[in-house]
């Protein structure tokens, strides 16, 4: 089917997302609690675009790109006044909440917000509650954090660590989905450290680099079917050594 | 018993109804929440040991029913078949009302009610003004039924509309009569039932849910309580006529978790229809099948919302959804689904028995039926009050209402909850329709009608919703959560008399923000409680912020008690119960209040008899 | 210390062992041991094959839940707006400064927890407080006194409410 998106027509399919398809076309649409790797949420509202159709007799509409389903004839515009107020609103409410975060602050400058209108929130962190570790989490099949309350007193944690850090198999995945590092880790030599939880370290057999923790190895072994011997050595050794028979064979 | 048809259906009607004819007088006492409050549990068992002991139990029956409406009157009895009402029963009373009304047939005089306008004593149920304007389609059998007796529900008619659908009525029909009779959803939005049943029919999909919501989360509604736990087969049919439309095989209701009563009621409701072969398989051996399961609500206001109530049914975190799909195509288990409110529900049975023609002559254009009202606050009637939908605020408040408590003067009157708003005396002559009042700034949410007064602050009232409406946003997006946050701040700096008047303006950017960007009706409706006090009221505010005063009295920054040395008679009583004891003075002399130590508490002006106590 | 694991194995055989069962389960827990014990929310996951960290976000999204043990005795003031204009808030503060505690606490002894509720459905009868499974409207600071006061001796409902009309 076809849309319209800025002026440009684009192509899209049926089932698809606003604003995956706007991505593929390059056209620019901010986002913060969106990941290709989990499904959309529209938490962060920062994706709003107006829309509007030949069939609605002028009617238009603020949406969230990245949960509003393509449909044929679409014309999505993805800066207008309305869509930029409320960008620049939740924004400043952002940065009133992580007055912190680089990332924040810089999205926030290109909507022209050097400070927050609104009061700092007391002993703020990083968070942004865009719900990204989670869902992350959930999807590799730990579901070892989750929110805990609701409304402004939800945070995000491993919930009594007695009780669920048994779940947290320390693959980083959190950590590297948060758009504004608000998870913290740390590695040494031998130990990785993630959730107030150690780990242990494995190294890859060829070139000693860390390919995880023994309980993420364990768990993605079980996930994936493969034998647990799979993973006793780095992607890009994996890869090198498959290389190396590719070649044997073919010469 | 286990009916098979609607025929046998019909014949144990007239055998009840035929029974009830040679029957007796009966002494109605009203069991709803209100009266249990009030201690009725005790007033039903007076009677029963004055029956015995003037060997009248066969002879007269006691039948404990729900709620009438009238609960600032409770406990309420009513006499029938005469009619006669008496208020504020005590178990004392129930002896002399044996003796004397039933023996002898004479009123007794101290328990009727005084109409507080023409002072005048009221004999009869039908001649008190709380209830001669009313139009009590869905409300009325209340009064005269036992809820937790199917009998009494099928003897006075119920569950013939069903049978009747089931045999001979098409499932495409029953919609179109739903559809013509213009009955609109009463859980506040308003949207037309017929369409919403319309689309889940025809969505592709299987199995399909039907779902009653009861979560009533509207903090000064109870008309979804009252009906579930008074009148419980009314909503159970309608769901089973809804369900046979739809081609629903499942149904729920989800009940707030505050109210035990209407979920003890509801399952005994649903455990005789099945024993009647009206719930369960081949229903009236029809062939079709339908049940019910019902849930008990965490606690939380936003599962009200319909993704929320759906995801909670799942047993997840009640965080909404976006609706870009609708629910009747992708809800409960993503299969299709027909949410409706409890009073919904309870609509269908009357209108597929008397029909839509009939149906359509009540209420306006564009809002058909009546509407039950919860009416509250500072008004000398409080209770439930069922009205055909156009009625004026005014004919409610003062007819109904029989005025402001304690004469003082009307200021506002709160409609449609959290999400609503606040309309002004200019407001009052208003038709009451869901298209008027979202026009004036408001909505009919729910039916709340909460009437304030002049000691009532707009600004407190405000601030008042945006904490509710703080403790219960679930969290999921940053217009509501942070947005909320903020509010509540802005309002506190005004209530004591901080920030200038372009606190004003910031409010007003901040809520076109939540309302253009919330994920749900939550955060986009969250504004409603500000932006109609600022429109109506907005000298209240600048009161506030440039005068640093609090009209009403309420801001506790910005007043002060004092004593009003002309009314005070230096009782002591005052002086006793000020807890951070800021107030001297002898017996007999006049005293006096130290604002130093004073924490504004209120409660000398609330045990003080003699006017004494002067809040400015 | 341990606790009894009965009735916990009572309610789980009352609902189909999956995840839309979670919150009904969760209430009965609650009703039965007055507060969600973090060892039995272990056990509610593993029977109704739910990840942990789900339960405790159910836990403690729903007010209904309370992962701290309650009082004997549930003072419930009522919040809602009726109660709100009708001094529902002068009610609160008493009960507060008389228990020497914020809404949400628990006495130390045990024996008292104070609540604020959104709403019981009585407005009509507001202010009201709720006592357990007991309701009082129109309350008074008055009528206050006289609940706390038959809330020590532990009289029944019906005793205390004759007491305070
Ligand atoms: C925050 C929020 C709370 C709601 N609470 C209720 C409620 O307690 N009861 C209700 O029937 N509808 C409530 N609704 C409306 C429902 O989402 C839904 O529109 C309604 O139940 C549909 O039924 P109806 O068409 O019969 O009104 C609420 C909506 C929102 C956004
Ligand atoms: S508007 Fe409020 S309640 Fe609704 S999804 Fe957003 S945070 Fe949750
Ligand atoms: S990316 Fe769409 S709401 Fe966050
Ligand atoms: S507002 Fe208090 S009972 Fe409804």
């Amino acid at each position: 089917m076809q849309l319209t998106i800025d002026k440009r027509s684009v192509v899209a399919r049926k089932g698809e997302y606003l604003l995956e398809v706007a991505q593929r076309n390059g056209i620019e649409i901010p986002a913060l609690c969106h990941h290709p790797a989990v499904e959309p949420w529209g938490g962060c509202r920062l994706c709003m675009v107006e829309i509007t159709h030949p069939d609605w007799k002028g009617w238009t509409g603020l949406v969230t790109a990245c949960l509003y389903p393509v449909q044929d004839g679409l014309i999505v515009s993805t800066d207008t006044k309305k869509v930029h107020q409320v960008r620049a609103g939740v924004l400043d409410l952002l940065l009133a909440r992580c007055p912190g975060s680089s990332l924040i602050q810089n999205l926030a400058r290109q909507y022209g917000i050097e400070e927050t209108s609104f009061t700092p929130r007391k002993a703020p962190d990083l968070c942004i509650l865009c719900g990204l570790c989670i869902r992350i989490c959930e999807k590799i099949g730990a579901s070892a954090i989750s929110s805990i309350g609701r409304g402004v007193e939800k945070l995000v944690s491993v919930p009594y660590e007695t009780v669920a850090t048994a779940a947290c198999v320390g693959c980083l995945s959190c950590a590297n989905i948060c758009p504004t590092g608000a998870i913290a880790f740390s590695e040494s030599e031998h130990c990785r450290t993630i959730w107030s939880r150690n780990f242990e370290l494995v190294r890859c057999e060829e070139c000693k680099a860390v390919i995880g923790t023994p309980e993420q190895l364990e768990h993605f072994a079980r996930r994936s079917g493969l034998d647990r011997s799979y993973f006793t050595k780095c992607d890009s050794c994996r890869n090198r050594e498959a290389a190396a028979r590719f070649v044997r064979v073919t010469f | 018993m286990h009916l098979t048809s609607p025929e046998a259906l019909k014949r144990l009607k007239s055998q009840l109804v035929r029974q009830r004819k040679e029957n007796k007088s009966v002494i109605t006492v009203c069991a709803g929440t209100g009266c249990v409050a009030c201690g009725c549990a005790a007033v039903s068992a007076a009677f029963r040991e004055a029956l015995k002991e003037n060997h009248l139990e066969e002879k007269v029956e006691i039948k404990t029913t729900g709620c009438h409406g009238f609960c600032e009157r409770g406990p309420l009895v009513v006499m029938r078949p005469e009619g006669i009402f008496y208020q504020r029963v005590k178990p004392a009373d129930a002896k002399q009302i044996v003796e004397k009304t039933i023996k002898q047939g004479k009123v007794i005089e101290k328990l009727l009610y005084r109409d507080p306008q023409t002072k005048q004593l009221l004999t009869y149920e039908k001649d008190i003004p709380f209830y001669n304007k009313q139009e009590r389609l869905i409300f009325g059998m209340n009064g005269h039924m036992d809820p937790t007796s199917i009998q009494d529900y099928i003897t006075l008619g119920g569950y013939q509309a069903l049978g009747r659908v089931l045999v001979s009525v098409h499932p495409d029909e029953v919609i179109e009569e739903v559809k013509k009779s213009g009955l609109r959803g009463r859980g506040g939005g308003g949207f037309s039932t017929g369409r919403k049943w319309a689309s889940c029919r025809q969505a592709e999909g299987e199995p399909k849910y039907i779902i009653c919501n009861a979560d009533e989360g509207d903090p000064g509604a109870f008309m979804d309580r009252s009906l579930l736990e008074g009148n419980p087969h009314a909503v159970v049919e309608g769901m089973i006529i809804g369900a046979y439309a739809i081609g629903s095989h499942d149904g729920y209701v989800y009940v707030r978790n505050e109210y035990p009563l209407a979920v003890k009621n509801l399952n005994i409701a649903l455990a005789a229809a099945r024993e009647y072969g009206l719930l369960g398989a081949d229903i009236l051996g029809s062939g079709f099948s339908f049940d019910i399961t019902v849930s008990r609500g965490g606690g939380a206001f936003v599962c009200g919302e319909s993704t929320a109530l759906m995801a909670s049914l799942e047993g997840k975190i009640g965080e909404p959804r976006a609706k870009y799909i609708h629910t009747v195509e992708c809800g409960l288990w993503e299969k299709p689904s027909t949410l409706n409110n409890v009073e919904t529900w309870a609509n269908v049975p009357t209108i597929i028995e008397k029909g839509a023609d009939w149906y359509r002559k009540i209420g306006t254009e564009n809002s058909k039926g009546t509407k039950v009202f919860a009416l509250t606050g500072k008004v000398n009637n409080t209770g439930l009050v069922e009205v055909p939908m156009g009625i004026p605020l005014r004919e409610i408040i003062f007819d109904i209402g029989g005025g402001i408590l304690d004469g003082r003067a009307f200021k506002a009157v709160q409609t449609g909850g959290p999400s609503g708003g606040c309309l002004p005396e200019s407001a009052l002559n208003l038709p009451v329709d869901f298209d008027t009042l979202t026009e004036a700034g408001s909505m009919m949410g729910s039916g709340g009608l909460i009437v304030m007064d002049d000691r009532t602050c707009m600004v407190d009232v405000a601030k008042y919703f945006i904490h509710f409406l703080l403790e219960e946003s679930c969290g999921k997006c940053v217009p509501c959560r942070e947005g909320l946050r903020q509010l509540h701040e802005m309002l506190e700096e005004i209530s004591r008399g901080e920030g200038g008047v372009g606190t004003l303006d910031g409010i007003e950017r901040l809520c076109s923000v939540m309302e253009q960007g919330s994920l749900c009706a939550l955060g986009r409706s969250a504004p409603n409680p500000v932006m109609s006090t600022l429109r109506y009221f907005r000298d209240e505010y600048l009161a506030h912020l440039e005068a640093h005063r609090c009209p009403a009295g309420v801001c506790k920054a910005l007043i002060n008690y004092s004593v009003i040395e002309e009314n005070c008679t230096g009782c002591v009583v005052c002086k006793r119960a000020c807890p951070a004891e800021a107030i001297t003075g002898e017996k007999n002399q006049v005293h006096k209040i130290n604002s130093e130590i004073c924490t504004r508490c209120g409660i000398c002006l609330a045990v003080c008899k003699f006017d004494a106590i002067l809040v400015e | 210390m341990t606790l009894p694991r009965a009735p916990l194995q009572q309610i789980l055989t009352k609902y189909p062992p999956k995840e839309s069962s979670l919150i009904m389960v969760l209430q009965d827990v609650q009703d039965a041991y007055r507060h969600l014990p973090l060892e039995l929310l272990v056990e509610v996951a593993k029977a109704l094959e739910v990840p942990k960290a789900k339960v405790i976000a159910v836990a403690t999204f729903y007010k209904a839940f309370s992962l701290e043990p309650k009082g004997e005795v549930e003072i419930r003031v009522c919040r809602g707006t009726a109660c709100h204009v009708r001094g529902g808030l002068l009610i609160m503060d008493e009960f507060k400064r008389l228990l020497g505690i914020e809404e949400g606490e628990t006495t130390s002894d045990g024996k008292y927890t104070l609540e604020a509720v959104n709403c019981v459905g009585t407005c009509a009868m507001a202010p009201v407080v709720v006592v357990n499974d007991t309701y009082y409207g129109s309350m008074t600071v008055n009528k206050l006194n006289r609940i706390l006061r038959a809330t020590k001796s532990s009289k029944t409902a019906d005793a205390a409410r004759e007491e305070t009309e």
